[in-house]
């Protein structure tokens, strides 16, 4: 299989004989950074369209089938309005922050999304506590919307911040134990040996009952960081309009927008690192043949799929469910998937000290 | 039907009188402007348990400060009638704690359906700026002196300093543009104000100047989810005035497109409580099904929201040749999708999470607030006009009324999704029966009623709809006036809020299914 | 351990109940669409012959009206819509002066198509017509003159 790894190396090298090592260094950034926001943009398009397409199918329509075929430029156009829409400056607000806000939020999800392993080498980031540093890079995003809502100086904003932060910050606990729960079964937190280690089988079945159920958690808790229905209460548009986004407007609406999509793929990208084996393809133990075609499907290919199947299933459940109260939701948290959490890792802790893991 | 006035001094006690003999359900206070005589009103009241009926009008001698005493703490609703009254007749109801206006703005001048009202636009210009809303309630009472006037006893600011919110009147929820001013504790309501009047567009002044045929048109904007209904209301208040009989083919076709209007607005509503609550799948499911009962509607009557069906003497034109067919095909596609609405939304834990016990209003609050309709009989109050006073052909066809008990938004949402069972089922025993017939009764060419008080009613979609006729025998009404259905249940809002959040102020929005051009009017 | 037993029955009937609603949609999913693709269907498009878009005036092969200019119409709309402009002409046989329509203007803009104008029609001049596809760019282009 190819190790996207020997490609960078390679260019390292070339760039580090023809430069000095500042330079070189430099220019590997910007390459590298320009190459992860491209790519942020673009998954970011292909999923809104994703989004709407599947909503459209869930709800009997067609969706966007007007700008172009099957409306396939439809996102496009969206982008363009909302690139040449003004960014309005609301009256009596933090200035500062509210401005602030959005790339705060955008930040968060880029240095999040770029710890992805999208096939071997093919990573930005990769050392060894990734796991950590993905846990700590995506709850300072949950900073930005407090901040949006408090800074722009309206109701609705600052009830739907508040909720976001206590909603964030309850699952956050429960995604920290899911995380554990694959930490304590592989025995590493770094994403390139935690896929390695999944090559000869996921972890979602090596890990069995404890694996699934944390697979579970993991994607309700993670589809309450993301704020989606059902629990897409901080903005819940029947209630407070747009919730902390009602007053951004143009592009900063936009990254807020963007930001959304991106955090659903990059839930959805760590749950099929961590569970269904990231880019290593499906092996079924004593099937050597059939193990040997599926590594002939490139990693990337099937990072993309596993991630792109979660995602479906998340949208799936996003377009089925009514959009739970406050109460429900912390309540859903410290009383149900905290302590199920809990019990699980102690499981998992026991299943591995007793060996009863594949 | 002609009640006798009663003078404003007796007025409080002969409805105390009423009141503790079982007339528990006030149906409407109708302002009158009857010229020289005075300014007054008319109550109309009925038991709910034996259906009796009254009515009570009391006239003030003076058109300076027209004065009646409130009733408000008899029956609850009175608070908002009263207000409405005061608002178009400057009438002061005594001892009132909150007279203030309900549609109008706070500075309007005048009060718009007194006979003397100056409608030149000098006086009441488009005005441009904003309201300041009104903080401060009054309540009004007479001094026990000789000289007895009247003057503000005391007055309550509405809100201290407490984080209020509006929602609306460009809101998701309010379905519409109602608006709530709300007061907050973090997430929990402390209290509400509600601001009505956004959309009001003077109907029952216009009708005052229109022929009957003219103010047909009104009907169906009113509420414009059971414009069948209301038009039928119109209709039979016109025709019991004239005399007319509509032919059995009239009443076949009205009761039908009664149901399937019905089926309609129960659809929207399910669609939307839905929508409110975060289900957009199931409100797209919800509104696919509806275009069904719009696709017949336009079929025969030409319209879709507004149909323009019902007519004095009859319907507009007669029904398709293939009218029974569709309507039998939607009767038996609509039943299974009713199957997939329960098990995407109504038994969805999360949708049960919302709705039980949330929102409770009891039987007690429901009969003193007017509650009629879906709202009421989940609250266990058997109020269908279809089966209390039966018309058209409602005592001929079986069909239960659906009560539940428990009051809360839950049972406001099962009661409308059985009532579409029923309607079906009353739609299935007329559909092959309808007899051969005119569909119109020739009417003179210029409608006149005879002088007198006329009133009819319907069971609405979302309530008892009623219609008050005050003729002088002239082309056009000396007063109309119409029962909102959705005023009573914006009304008991506050009542039933009690400890919501702002989550559950949104479901029982939802629930309680009003519709705002009909309480504006 | 009651308490245990709620406790896990609560989370087997949530599941239960989600795990339906999820069913659903999934049904939905592979189901035709029902979107309506106007104006790409305009062909197959069919509007009730009731439908109240516009009002206009039936003519004949030779463009005749059947219009006798008597004001029914005008007096019966609720919103001044209609407006009949008359002059009268002598009839070159009896010699005796007639009124005859000379403009029979329509303002769609304010019409609310409560039909009383056809339905008082003596004649059947009028009628309405499903031709919905009005939308226009200025106010004045709703004003529309009916008879030829």
């Amino acid at each position: 299989m190819l190790d996207f790894g020997t490609i960078t190396t390679a260019t390292d090298q070339y760039l580090h004989s023809v430069m000095p090592t500042q330079a070189a260094l430099l220019l590997e950034c910007i390459l590298v950074a320009l190459c992860a926001v491209l790519a942020y943009v673009m998954l970011a398009i292909v999923m809104i369209f994703m989004e709407r397409k599947v909503c459209a199918a869930f709800q009997c329509r067609l969706g966007p089938m007007r700008v172009g075929v099957w409306g396939l430029l439809q996102v496009f156009a969206d982008v363009f309005k909302m690139l040449i829409k003004e960014i309005i400056s609301i009256d009596r607000s933090d200035k500062l922050l509210y401005n602030l806000a959005p790339y705060l939020v955008v930040m968060s999800s880029v240095l999040t999304f770029s710890c992805l392993p999208f096939a071997q080498g093919f990573q930005v980031l990769d050392f060894n506590i990734g796991v950590f540093f993905i846990m700590a890079a995506s709850s300072f995003g949950v900073l930005g919307i407090l901040l949006a809502g408090w800074s722009s100086n309206n109701k609705y904003s600052m009830i739907g911040a508040v909720r976001s932060g206590a909603q964030m910050i309850s699952y956050e606990l429960s995604i920290g134990l899911c995380i554990l729960v694959i930490v304590v079964l592989s025995g590493t937190m770094q994403i390139s040996e935690l896929v390695e280690a999944q090559r000869d089988g996921w972890f979602i079945f090596k890990g069995h009952i404890p694996a699934f159920t944390a697979f579970i958690i993991y994607l309700i808790a993670g589809n309450a960081e993301t704020n989606r229905a059902p629990f897409d209460l901080p903005e819940a548009e029947s209630e407070l309009t747009a919730g902390f986004h009602t007053e951004y407007s143009g592009m900063h609406f936009g990254f807020f927008y963007v930001a959304e999509f991106m955090n659903l793929f990059i839930v959805a990208g760590i749950a099929s690192t961590l569970f269904l084996g990231g880019w290593a393809p499906l092996h079924i133990a004593g099937f050597g043949a059939f193990n040997a075609i599926m590594d002939y499907i490139p990693g990337s290919v099937w990072f993309l799929g596993k991630t792109f199947f979660v995602i479906w299933l998340l949208m799936w459940v996003r377009w089925t469910f009514p959009r739970m109260r406050i109460d429900q939701v912390v309540s859903l948290e410290w009383k149900y998937l905290l302590p199920i959490g809990l019990v699980n890792l102690l499981i998992m802790t026991i299943c591995v000290v007793c060996g009863w893991t594949f | 039907m002609n009640p006798t006035f009663i003078d404003t001094e007796k007025f409080r006690a002969q409805m105390e009188e009423l009141r503790r003999n079982g007339m528990d359900f006030l149906r409407d206070i109708i302002g009158m402007d009857w010229g020289e005589e005075g300014l007054g009103a008319i109550y109309t009241l009925e038991n709910s348990s034996t259906h009796e009926t009254c009515e009570v009008a009391v006239r003030c001698t003076s058109r300076e400060t027209p004065t009646i005493a409130s009733v408000y703490d008899l029956w609850s609703v009175a608070e908002f009638y009263e207000r409405e009254v005061y608002d178009f007749f400057g009438i002061k109801f005594v001892n009132h704690p909150d007279m203030r206006r309900l549609f109008l703005r706070n500075d309007w001048v005048g009060y718009p359906l007194r006979k003397d009202y100056d409608e030149s636009e000098a006086i009441n210009p488009i005005r441009m700026e904003n309201e300041i809303p009104e903080d401060v309630q009054r309540d009004y009472e007479i001094a026990e002196d000789a000289e007895r006037e009247l003057y503000v006893k005391q007055t309550n600011k509405i809100f201290g300093d407490q984080y209020i919110i509006n929602i609306g009147p460009q809101h998701p929820a309010t379905h519409g543009v109602l608006r709530f001013r709300l007061a907050l504790d973090g997430e929990e309501i402390r209290k509400i104000d509600v601001h009505c009047g956004y959309i009001h567009r003077g109907i029952e002044k216009m009708s005052e100047k229109m022929t009957y045929p003219q103010i047909l048109a009104f009907t169906d904007r009113l509420d414009y989810l059971s414009a069948h209904q209301n038009r039928h209301a119109l209709c039979m208040c016109i025709e019991k005035a004239m005399g007319i009989e509509p032919t059995g083919r009239v009443q076949y076709i009205r009761t039908i497109m009664d149901e399937l209007q019905r089926i309609d607005s129960h659809l929207l509503f399910l669609s939307c409580a839905a929508m409110d609550l975060g289900a957009i799948t199931t409100f797209i499911y919800g509104f696919r099904d509806r275009e069904k009962v719009l696709d017949i509607f336009e079929e025969v009557t030409g319209g879709r929201l507004i149909q323009n069906y019902n007519v004095i003497g009859g319907v507009q034109a007669d029904i398709t040749p293939d009218f029974a067919r569709k309507v039998k095909e939607f009767c038996n596609y609509q039943k299974r999708k009713i199957e997939e609405y329960n098990n995407v939304f109504t038994y969805n834990t999360i949708t049960r999470k919302r709705m039980i016990g949330v929102g409770v209003l009891s039987r007690e609050d429901a009969i003193s607030y007017g509650c009629t309709g879906g709202s009421g009989r989940a609250s266990g109050w058997a109020c269908d006009v279809r089966k209390r006073h039966p018309y058209a052909l409602y005592d001929k066809v079986d069909f239960k009324e659906i009560i539940y008990n428990n009051g809360d938004c839950y049972d406001r949402f099962l009661v409308r999704i059985d009532e579409i069972l029923q309607s079906i089922h009353i739609i299935e025993q007329l559909i092959d029966n309808i007899p051969e017939g005119d569909y119109k009764v020739k009417t003179k060419p210029i409608i006149r009623i005879p002088e007198g008080r006329y009133s009819a009613a319907v069971e609405g979609s979302r309530g008892e709809f009623g219609v008050f006729i005050e003729s002088r025998g002239d082309k056009s009404p000396y007063r109309l006036k119409f029962r909102p259905m959705g005023l009573p249940l914006v009304a008991a809002m506050h009542k039933i809020l009690k400890g919501a959040k702002i989550a559950d102020l949104i479901a029982i929005g939802a629930t309680l299914d009003y519709v705002i051009p009909d309480i504006d009017r | 351990m009651e308490q245990k037993f709620t406790y896990i029955g609560k989370i087997a009937d949530t599941i239960k109940s989600l795990a339906t609603g999820l069913s659903v949609t999934m049904r939905e999913f592979f189901t035709p669409k029902v979107t309506e693709q106007y104006p790409e269907n305009r062909k197959t498009l069919k509007i009730s012959d009731r439908h109240r878009a516009m009002l206009y005036m039936p003519l004949d092969e030779e463009g005749n009206n059947r219009c006798i200019a008597c004001g029914l119409c005008q007096s019966n709309c609720p919103n001044g819509t209609i407006t009949i402009k008359t002059k009268t002409v002598v009839d070159e046989e009896t010699g005796k002066s007639k009124k005859v329509l000379e403009e029979y203007i329509y303002d769609l803009g304010s019409c609310m198509y409560c039909q009383l104008c056809v339905n008082v029609c003596p004649k059947d001049a009028i009628a309405f017509n499903n031709s919905f596809e009005n939308a226009v760019f200025d106010r004045n282009k709703l004003i529309i003159k009916l008879n030829k």
